[in-house]
């Protein structure tokens, strides 16, 4: 029964959002509030239908419904129930599936929150981000469709891919960048919007801003859970390696952050509208971009997916999606421009969100150019070849550094024009600071350029935050005699916005010094043990006491058991493992982690010889890992407060 | 319509469109296998230590050439496993040869003092040798014969089990 009810909710979906697509853009363009009300009811139906077919395929899923060919594919019998819920996204047909998920439940809800609301916009978006909706759920009901029927049903299935079955982060990791992606598809609606209608009011700007927020987030959290996935797992003791498809996931983030920075000179100052939408656009296309590198098997990575037949309708659509936004871009922009616009001098901060910009476009564009040269390459000549980390670091270890610098003077200048010896004042104390750290690291020890001046340029930075955050508040407490904390939350909490902006950076300042501790001052070893062989690296002590085997249904392993001590005493046992799946001829490993909030001791099993008690062991200590994770969920909470919606009752701060 | 904006718009979308159709048909991990079963592109290099090394010397033993970099992280999960092998089968008449992937001299003399090798490593200037032999990332190891053929090639971090097995299958 569910290959068919699944099929037939797939189809209504199809048919809810295509009406909805034409009565919306209908709407948009005459203006008619019955068409508009059509797109909405076309949206909820839409959303109901897409809700309907995931739950059918998540029952399916559960009560191994062989019948089905998903279910077919990634369920078996042993999968623990967790896995089995999550594996909906662990093969293409699940995957495509969730994204129609996600976006008919965003477009229902964008649709209601629009119903009283921007009636000059809303109707054109809402029909654009269904005519979105449609291409995916063509995608499910066609030709991957996961509903198929299995003519004769196995009682067993093979179960999901291995390296997905083996960490907790593997359940949140590919939703929140799901989130992310398919968020974006209503900024983006939201920007073909504008341009039809050719106008942009400020709310309407305020609100585009707002909605691209929550995309943005989930992917900055996606991107991290990602890197902490492959920290945890796969064994090398690093957390990104500009994988293709890293850096899509990457791209858009580029993007959209750069949208962030530049919304707000568009809402003061009215500048860069086109440019500003343009990014809105350029985010969404570069997570088709992303998701067609992940889905298509024209990319060498960890995580494609075989070749599949989806590869080219997906190109297609995003050949047609490029080519809509350009021309749209390029007829209508001309209406929003200001005539008579220009900016300030260098010394303002319109000024430092331009070079903002600019960073963030050399930073996105070096990165794509980078993932795409090796196809490009071997088109032209023929010749496989790989770009490696080292184009990466080279390129992005300046931009980033310029990032931070203006991380730190952009907030200390105000917006126009500013006198000299303002400037002097205000970057005066922060200045003291960067030369203070630079120097405290000379003194230390600490000579490594990149890190000298990621510390420095980090300490400036956070100066300048930490000045931007309390002033308000300070000032509040000596006009009103307030107590200082009371101050400060009230500023905090009138200017929200503002505050989790800062909060962001702080997250970026923290997630910055991380990778540049870890990076540049990571020691590792390899080494052999004798059982009750007792080994050092740096401040630890490594003693080997033992081996075992351990056979599960799906694989067998090897867990070899290490006493650990660090300075003298004991801080517990490692058990890294070396895995062997029943399909693969490479032996996966899961090593042990233990972190501390100086550094990591990271273990990983290299091979294990029981006849002769011995291990191979390779070893790395890495600095303030840590505090990368801990530097995303500061993101997270800035996110938070930044897009928490605004208390009505609006008052002067 | 705004032309500049038009013109700028498709200069840059039109060419990654264009690369990425063309990228169709082509499996990336399919083709990397094509190597196996031909002849082992030859090559003249020389050493960290500035020894000659040619690989026509080694035709008539089996040999393990293994592309690597200090900057690639599965690289060094790999080099016990290497050192193991090299240890065990080099008095059997198996020649390593490793081969570093644009990375810096000085660097691998580096690593390799820490970690040790029973192998020479040679500098390939300009990647000429790694893009003989199609290299798309490191580590990649080639396996060949006696007869200069290709046996097999591995992406990514040799495990023991398929060293032994395919140096047992050459010898």
């Amino acid at each position: 029964m569910i290959p068919e009810l699944g099929r037939a909710a797939v189809l209504l979906g199809l048919a809810a959002c295509s009406v909805g697509a034409v009565t919306g853009l209908w709407a948009g363009k005459t203006g008619r509030t019955d068409a508009w009300r059509w797109t909405r009811i076309a949206a909820y139906v839409f959303a109901g239908a897409i809700t309907a077919a995931t739950v059918l395929m998540e029952y399916a899923l559960i009560t191994h419904d062989y019948s089905v060919k998903y279910v077919a594919e990634v369920g078996s019998n042993e999968t623990p129930l967790t896995f089995t819920i999550v594996s909906l996204w662990s093969s293409l047909e699940g995957s495509i599936l969730l994204w129609a998920f996600v976006l008919a439940v965003w477009s229902a809800y964008f649709a209601y929150s629009m119903r009283n609301k921007h009636p000059e916009h809303a109707p054109w978006a809402t029909g654009c981000i269904l005519a979105i909706g449609v291409f995916f759920t063509f995608l499910v009901s066609g030709i991957a469709n996961p509903f198929e029927r299995v003519p004769n049903p196995l009682d067993n299935g093979p179960g999901p891919n291995p390296l997905l079955q083996n960490h907790v982060l593997m359940i949140i990791h590919p939703p929140a960048l799901y989130l992310g992606y398919v968020g974006m598809s209503i900024p983006f609606g939201m920007a073909c919007a504008t341009l039809l209608s050719g106008r942009m009011p400020t709310a309407w700007a305020r609100a585009i801003r707002r909605w691209m927020l929550v995309p943005w987030t989930a992917l900055t959290v996606g991107i991290i859970l990602g890197g902490w996935w492959s920290y945890e797992v796969l064994g090398w003791g690093g957390y990104w390696a500009w994988d293709p498809v890293e850096n899509a996931s990457f791209l858009p983030w580029l993007t959209a952050t750069a949208f962030i920075h530049s919304s707000m000179v568009m809402e003061r100052k009215e500048h860069l509208k086109g440019w500003t939408l343009a990014l809105v656009m350029a985010s969404f296309l570069l997570t088709l971009l992303g998701t067609f590198m992940t889905r298509s098997g024209v990319f060498n990575s960890v995580h494609s997916f075989t070749q599949s037949p989806i590869g080219p309708v997906f190109l297609g659509f995003l050949a047609f999606a490029l080519l809509v936004s350009v021309v749209l871009l390029a007829a209508r922009v001309d209406l929003l421009t200001v005539p008579d616009s220009k900016l300030a001098g260098p010394w303002s901060r319109e000024f430092a969100f331009l070079g903002n910009n600019l960073l963030f476009a050399a930073f996105t564009f070096t990165v794509l150019l980078g993932t795409v040269y090796p196809l490009l390459n071997e088109v032209l000549t023929d010749v496989q070849i790989s770009v490696g980390e080292p184009y990466f670091n080279r390129m992005s270890v300046p931009i980033c550094m310029g990032i931070l610098f203006l991380m730190g003077v952009g907030p200390a200048l105000p917006w126009g024009q500013t006198e000299p010896n303002v400037l002097l004042k205000r970057l005066g104390v922060p200045t003291a600071i960067t030369v203070l750290i630079a120097g405290g690291c000379f003194a230390t020890g600490i000579r490594e350029p990149t890190a000298v001046m990621t510390f420095a340029l980090a300490g400036f930075a956070a100066a300048v935050t930490l000045r931007e955050l309390t002033e308000a508040g300070r000032h509040r407490a000596q006009a009103l005699g307030e107590p200082v904390v009371k101050a400060l939350l009230h500023t905090w909490r009138v200017g929200h916005r503002r505050t989790g902006g800062y909060v962001v950076h702080f997250g970026v300042i923290i997630i910055a010094v991380a990778i540049a501790a870890s990076s540049v001052y990571r020691s590792e070893a390899e080494m052999t043990l004798r059982e009750g062989q007792t080994k050092s690296f740096m401040h630890y002590d490594i003693t080997y006491t033992g081996t075992e085997r351990i056979d599960e249904p799906h694989r067998w392993s090897r867990v070899a058991r290490f006493d650990i001590q660090k300075n003298g005493s004991s801080i517990g046992n490692a058990e890294p493992r070396l895995n062997h799946y029943k399909t693969m001829n490479q032996s996966i490993g899961t090593p042990t982690v233990m972190s501390g909030l100086d550094e990591d001791l990271y273990l990983s099993l290299v091979q294990v010889d029981p006849e002769a008690k011995m291990a191979s062991l390779s070893i790395v200590v890495e600095p303030l890992v840590w505090w990368l994770w801990f530097g995303g969920g500061v993101m997270l909470l800035g996110s938070i407060v930044a897009g928490w919606p605004s208390n009505r009752r609006r008052k002067v701060a | 319509m705004n032309w500049k904006v038009l013109a700028a718009g498709l200069a840059i979308t039109a060419p990654l469109v264009a690369v990425l159709a063309a990228g169709f048909g082509r499996d990336p991990k399919l083709r990397s296998n094509a190597l196996e079963g031909t002849q082992a592109p030859m090559f003249d290099l020389r050493t960290l230590d500035g020894e000659p090394f040619s690989l026509e010397e080694a035709r008539g033993k089996p040999t393990v050439v293994n592309f690597w970099s200090t900057w690639c992280q599965p690289c060094k999960i790999e080099h016990p496993v290497l050192m193991q092998a090299a240890r065990s089968y080099t008095p059997l008449g198996v020649h390593f040869v490793a081969v570093l992937y644009q990375d810096d001299a000085a660097k691998a003399r580096a690593y390799l003092q820490r970690s040790g090798s029973h192998w020479p490593t040679l500098d390939d200037p300009g990647g000429r040798t790694a893009i003989a032999y199609g290299v798309a990332g490191v580590p990649e190891t080639f396996f060949i014969d006696a007869n200069g053929t290709i046996v097999r090639k591995v992406s990514g971090p040799v495990s023991q089990e398929v060293m032994v097995e395919t140096l047992e299958q050459m010898l």
